[in-house]
């Protein structure tokens, strides 16, 4: 289910006050952004690896429910990265995200970072913003526990 | 950061006057299927440098193909502390924390002649106290010098820093010389999980290796590093599996 929701007040004073001075010069009607509240998990299993590269993929619950494929890359470097597409009702969001990994010899160490949008689909063609990502990798299974949160507008 | 110490050290003190130390390194991937788990053996020697022992080593960096899943392998999944290992040995250590084993050959240059001494290797997961994963090799030998050391290591992208701690050998004679390793990460380790309230055995599948295969094969190197301030380095190359 998607969910459009007002920009917060601070940005809808601001937002209005372009408007009418926008109206007072250019167009007649604009319409104001919508912006995607995310707050996902999602509970991936293993689907595939390639040397420091896992993809994984399973169903995310929250604000924006779908399904998840995750391409997940750790090297060795403590810094994880993640290439993600949520898809959903009315369409797709990508994300690019990165993380410091916390006790990489723990059989089930957790990450936590950045996110940035990189694209989307559907509805969401011109979702963009950044967010924040957290997780936990089971190195034993390769299973990963991702939560993406972030107000992004489209 | 005892590599690079080392490094810079090499600029202040002169190499030795006769030919330069030379290396060469081995590598091998078993199973070599791409895509799969494998084993990852490493191996290098250190021939003797104009009829002499090569000097001390005191560091080395292998080089690994950076796709490589070493990190990603499900090795070490439980880290043991170096004080501990040194103290009691590898029984110390959590069996989830065993990476690898090999061999070393090491050389005593005594007065009237170079004694050699085999030596048996064992790899364990360490503490990591900076994110990266660390490393712990503990060499044992027993005749003619009984001695175990325990050399640390850190894996970076793409390469194994290891530091050579001194080891001594008689009373004035000179270090022990590492002159040749064979290292294998992965290979048939036990590992234990939980499964409800009872501990199952399980063998990690191993590092994984990438689903395609650079032309010319997976590029390996190492670089070392002596006490005497030389340095020498080696590739090689494992051939790409054929395509069935």
């Amino acid at each position: 289910m998607d969910r459009r929701r007002p920009a917060p007040v601070g940005g809808i004073a601001a937002l209005c006050a372009t408007l009418v001075l926008g109206a007072a010069l250019l167009a007649p009607t604009v319409l104001a952004a919508s912006v995607l509240s995310v707050h996902d998990t999602g509970r991936l299993r293993f689907v595939h690896a390639s040397g420091s590269v896992i993809i994984d993929e399973g169903p995310v619950s929250g604000s924006f429910p779908g399904s998840v494929r995750v391409r997940f890359l750790y090297d060795g470097e403590p810094t994880v990265s993640a290439q993600f597409t949520i898809s959903g009702h009315g369409g797709s969001i990508s994300a690019h995200g990165t993380g410091t990994l916390s006790s990489p010899t723990s059989a089930t160490p957790s990450f936590g970072g950045h996110m940035t949008i990189t694209g989307g689909s559907g509805r969401y063609a011109h979702i963009h913003g950044a967010g924040e990502l957290f997780g936990v990798y089971n190195r034993r299974s390769y299973a990963l526990t991702v939560q993406a949160v972030g107000k992004l507008p489209y | 950061m005892c590599l690079a110490l080392a490094l810079a050290l090499r600029c202040c003190v002169p190499a030795g006057a006769g030919a330069a130390q030379s290396a060469k390194i081995n590598a091998r991937l078993t199973p070599e299927r791409l895509g799969s788990a494998s084993a990852v053996f490493l191996g290098f020697q250190l021939p003797a440098r104009d009829g002499h022992t090569p000097p001390a080593l005191g560091a080395m960096q292998l080089a690994y193909p950076a796709n490589l899943g070493l990190a990603t392998s499900g090795l070490g999944l439980a880290s043991c502390s170096a004080s501990e290992l040194e103290a009691i040995g590898g029984e110390a250590c959590p069996p989830n924390s065993r990476m690898g084993s090999g061999t070393a050959i090491v050389e005593l240059p005594l007065k009237i002649e170079t004694v050699s001494e085999h030596i048996s290797l064992e790899v364990f997961a360490g503490p990591s106290p900076d994110g990266y994963l660390h490393v712990l090799v503990y060499a044992s030998g027993v005749f003619p010098v009984y001695a175990q050391v325990v050399l640390s290591g850190v894996l970076l992208r793409g390469q194994l820093s290891i530091v050579v701690p001194p080891i001594p050998s008689f009373p004035e004679a000179p270090d022990i010389s590492l002159t040749q390793m064979q290292l294998t990460i992965g290979g048939h380790l036990t590992y234990y999980e939980h499964s409800g309230a009872k501990l199952v055995p399980y063998h990690p599948p191993g590092v994984g290796l990438p689903s395609s295969c650079p032309s010319g094969g997976f590029p390996f190197g190492a670089t070392f590093v002596f006490l005497d301030g030389d340095q020498a380095s080696a590739h090689t190359a494992v051939p790409c599996p054929r395509r069935s």
